[in-house]
């Protein structure tokens, strides 16, 4: 009661705590949100691409863009023990003029058409011929292209239409969004036709067991989940950003602890008193961890709300790669809290050493 | 029978040449039903004597019965158990929580547990409207006049009950007037509950008014009479 009771009466104090940690809280699932967005747009699409291990070139660095790969590779790799399935793929970035004046660059990723490497699509068909192009619902998004419409792909000095016939929901590659042609199609874009150099493809995805490390003269195999690490910049990334939220969470805690702080040593002699007159040290610890409780939980409402607000507003658009989901909501939210508890843990000691003598010491 | 029984109760602070003895081998009963003024000058060990009885110190040397119950070597919890169920605490200074209302100020020894709140509650009003405090008891206690916050305090320490009540000063921040108003509510509440009470005051006026006069020196009982003695 009395710990409620005190919020209720000073709302102005609690009310601009719960503020500033409301703040802070949805600076933290912001940032998380980025996080989990860039990390997204990092290579969603090669994450789930229907396989658990990648062949790259052995002298590429596990760079896809680098990557190279002959037919003889390809055909080593596809004949290794262990090697259920393997099939090439080719990657390559390309600027889309989609309408006029309007561009953007997309990653075009080339399968064999009916192999399991092949994403499925969740409107339209698949690839059936070297014209035809899938394009993720990103792209979707952001140029409004729709089935049955062409896009120019750069070819050299000229472009070449390709016909959109299906849509896939595969994300990002490399922080553009997904299309998938034809294999053979990919080596045309790539090499403008000339067919004395061609390349059979980037990597070969593999579905099979034990081949992490497995390497060949031209070629070394990881796991999927390597293969992503090893974009450019994925760590780093998830780097700044874990430090940017254990910072929010540090200051977080920080806040709560010097408020409580203060607020309690205004109570000091009120403790004193209470202590004295019967209330057990437990019931007054329990009180002030109930405030606390009550700031940091009603903080992490708000920071939610706000966050659920910015979703339906601001990134609406979808280009800020901001992703919130429900799980980095809930992460964020219950990190605040126990950044505000064991803020207030100084608080706590302090309230619990309160000797009741001071009741009568004071004048 | 006496509530409160002291025996050869001593209270010494600190160590070697800054050792101060505060208290010193008093022995003092107080009666149900009976008003002890304590009066001595500053310094003089009163609100030492006080916080003995009240366990919130614990004494040097010699024994302090309550109710017959020697609470001398009582441990933490038995003490706060207590000082929550057999005393009533009337501070010096500020005895409020200021953001509860008159009230409030009274239910919250509800929050302690060990007691049953609808009793509480009838317990709160009945002592509001004997200590004249039912016009104010939903205003906020910062709202409320001096006199009415001791009154407040005194409704408060009868709350659970208690068999002593240990009142320091209380008119210390009052003009004559309503120091009278309070001390004669605190002795009319003490008479008809028939509780124990010591009450320290610097001030004659008030001492006379009770119905014993112990004056206390340097840690000394120096004088122990009734109050009529010395009209
Ligand atoms: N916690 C303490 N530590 C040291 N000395 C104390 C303490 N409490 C009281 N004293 C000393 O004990 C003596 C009696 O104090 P007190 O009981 O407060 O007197 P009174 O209430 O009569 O003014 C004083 O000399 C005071 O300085
Ligand atoms: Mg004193």
């Amino acid at each position: 009661m009395l710990a409620l009771v005190e919020i209720r009466r000073r709302k102005l104090q609690f009310g601009f705590v719960t503020g500033v940690v409301g703040l802070i809280a949805y600076l933290i699932i912001m940032v998380t949100g980025l996080g989990l967005g860039l990390y997204e747009a990092a290579g969603t699409a090669l994450l789930r691409l229907n396989g658990d291990h990648l062949a790259y070139a052995a002298n590429s660095n596990l760079s896809v863009i680098r990557s190279r790969l002959s037919d003889a590779d390809v055909a080593q790799v596809q004949a290794l023990p262990g090697v259920e399935r393997a099939s090439p793929i080719g990657y390559v970035a390309a600027v889309i003029e989609y309408a006029p004046e309007e561009s953007d660059t997309a990653a075009i990723i080339g399968v064999i058409p009916g192999a399991f490497s092949e994403p499925e699509v969740v409107e339209g068909r698949p690839i059936g011929g070297p014209a035809d192009i899938l394009i993720d619902r990103s792209w979707v998004r952001v140029a409004g292209t729709r089935i049955g419409d062409t896009l120019a792909l750069p070819v050299g000095f000229q472009t070449r239409e390709f016909t959109v016939v299906g849509i896939v929901d595969q994300g990002y590659f490399f922080f553009q969004p997904a299309m998938f042609v034809d294999i053979a199609s990919w080596q045309d874009l790539v090499f403008q036709g000339d067919a004395m150099e061609e390349p059979a493809a980037s990597l070969v995805l593999i579905q099979g067991r034990d081949l992490d490390g497995v390497r060949g003269e031209g070629w070394r195999i990881v796991t999927k989940q390597d293969g992503f690490n090893n974009i450019e910049g994925v760590q780093a990334q998830q780097s700044t950003v874990d430090a940017l939220r254990y910072m929010g969470l540090l200051i977080g805690a920080m806040v709560i602890g010097v408020f409580f702080y203060v607020i309690t040593l205004q109570k000091v002699s009120l403790l004193g008193i209470l202590k004295a007159i019967g209330a057990p040290g437990p019931y007054l610890v329990g009180q002030g961890l109930l405030q606390v409780l009550v700031v940091c939980v009603v903080g992490a409402a708000l920071a939610v709300a706000l966050a659920i607000l910015t979703e339906a507003t601001v990134l609406a658009s979808d280009t800020i790669p901001i992703d919130f989901t429900t799980s980095a909501m809930t992460t964020s939210s219950v990190s605040v809290v126990i950044a505000g508890v064991v803020g207030s843990l100084l608080s706590a000691r302090q309230v619990a050493s309160i000797d009741p003598i001071i009741a009568m010491q004071q004048q | 029978m006496a509530i409160l029984e002291l025996r050869d109760v001593s209270k010494s602070f600190g160590q070697g040449a800054r050792r101060v003895d505060a208290v010193r081998e008093v022995t003092l009963d107080v009666d149900r039903g009976e008003v002890v003024a304590l009066e001595g000058p500053s310094g003089s060990g009163k609100t030492t004597l006080l916080a003995l009885a009240g366990a919130l110190l614990t004494p040097t040397a010699g024994e302090i019965r309550v109710d017959g119950d020697d609470i001398t070597n009582y441990g933490g919890q038995a003490r706060t158990r207590y000082r929550r169920d057999r005393v009533g605490f009337v501070f010096q200074g500020s005895n409020m929580v200021p953001f509860l209302t008159a009230r409030e100020n009274l239910l919250i020894v509800g929050q302690f547990g060990g007691a049953d709140r609808t009793a509480l509650r009838l317990r709160a009003d009945e002592l509001l409207e004997q200590l004249d405090l039912t016009a104010v008891r939903d205003q906020v206690a910062t709202s409320l006049s001096g006199g009415e916050r001791q009154r407040v305090a005194i409704a408060r320490a009868l709350m659970r009950d208690p068999s002593l009540l240990l009142v320091d000063e209380p008119t210390a921040s009052l003009n004559f007037e309503l120091g009278v108003l309070v001390v004669d509510a605190l002795l009319s509440e003490v008479h008809q509950r028939q509780k124990a009470c010591i009450m320290v005051t610097h001030d004659d006026r008030m001492a006379q008014r009770a119905d014993r006069l112990v004056e206390i020196r340097d840690g000394r009982i120096l004088a122990d009479r009734s109050s009529f003695e010395t009209l």
